[in-house]
């Protein structure tokens, strides 16, 4: 899929030499597969979790004053800033730049460990106080859409870390496999951003 | 590090913060209530949708995508928001 590179003329600074190109799947078709596949099962949940909400909303409410919002909102900021790193990981390494490609990933990769590190100060209170997904409907949706979710950002960050040791060991980045891996990883981010706005800001 | 200041991704970026931090500060103000409220939950969702797209067509590359691409995303990204807000409105 990746047919990059080797056309002439001026860069393009913010994707590399890909904005050259038209019709450009950016890394491995079959991971498109993967990321539409998974938007499709979240949507599924988030259609559902807004059709029961709707037969109970006052339950629904009172259940949302429960959530950190602050923590939620921090969470957002850390991998909207996570995922500018891998765009602009992505970006280095296409232009040959590895070592600077390391750097940015690695930093992409210390914020995406930031956010199960901030999870865990949400969850924790809120099992120690009794809260747990048997609570109500709420709850169920909650842990079971951000547990997921978790499960995702988790995959996430063993992926990137395996972006970076390839990035080290070769001299000439495998641009369909960093592009695979950062289409991955913006997938969670964009996955949160709507979980963000369903669980805790929708009213 | 000017460079990454002035890259076109770093603006994208800029954006979906002040956005994400206008949505909290949304909840926050007029949501903070936890009642019924359906001006914050269209602001709500509507950034969020518009948040969603910029990361698909700006950070996952898809502005550059074959056009099957684009639409299925752009598709699902729409279809969604409709059952979203469908439902939302027949739920209040």
């Amino acid at each position: 899929m990746t047919k990059v590179a080797e056309e002439s003329g001026s860069d393009i600074s913010d994707t590399g030499r890909i904005a050259h190109l038209r019709s450009h799947v950016p890394g491995e078709l079959s991971m498109w597969f993967f990321v539409i596949g998974d938007l499709l099962i979240f949507g599924a949940y988030f259609i559902g979790y807004v059709y029961y909400r709707g037969q109970d909303p006052d339950l629904f409410l009172q259940s949302q004053a429960r959530l950190n919002l602050d923590i939620g909102a921090i969470n957002t900021v850390i991998l909207l800033t996570s995922s500018l790193f891998v765009a602009l990981g992505t970006s280095a390494a296409r232009n040959d730049k590895v070592q600077e490609a390391i750097r940015l990933f690695g930093i992409a990769f210390a914020l995406g460990v930031a956010f199960p590190v901030m999870k865990a100060f949400e969850y924790i209170p809120e099992v120690t106080a009794g809260v747990t997904p048997g609570t109500n409907l709420f709850f169920m949706y909650y842990f079971v859409m951000t547990g997921l979710h978790l499960c995702h950002v988790t995959l996430g960050l063993v992926i990137l870390g395996f972006v970076i040791r390839s990035l080290r060991v070769s001299a000439k980045p495998r641009m369909s496999f960093v592009e695979t891996a950062a289409t991955y990883w913006h997938m969670v981010d964009l996955l949160w951003i709507l979980l963000f706005a369903l669980l805790y800001l929708m009213r | 590090m000017t460079s990454y200041i002035r890259n076109p991704l770093t603006l994208v970026w800029a954006l979906l913060t002040i956005v994400t931090v206008v949505s909290w500060l949304t909840a926050r103000g007029g949501g903070s209530a936890h009642v019924v409220n359906v001006t914050v939950t269209l602001v709500v969702l509507l950034i969020a949708a518009v948040k969603t797209q910029l990361v698909i067509w700006h950070f996952m590359e898809v502005r550059f995508a074959p056009r099957w691409l684009k639409l299925t995303t752009g598709g699902w990204l729409v279809g969604l928001l409709a059952f979203l807000l469908g439902f939302y409105f027949a739920g209040i």
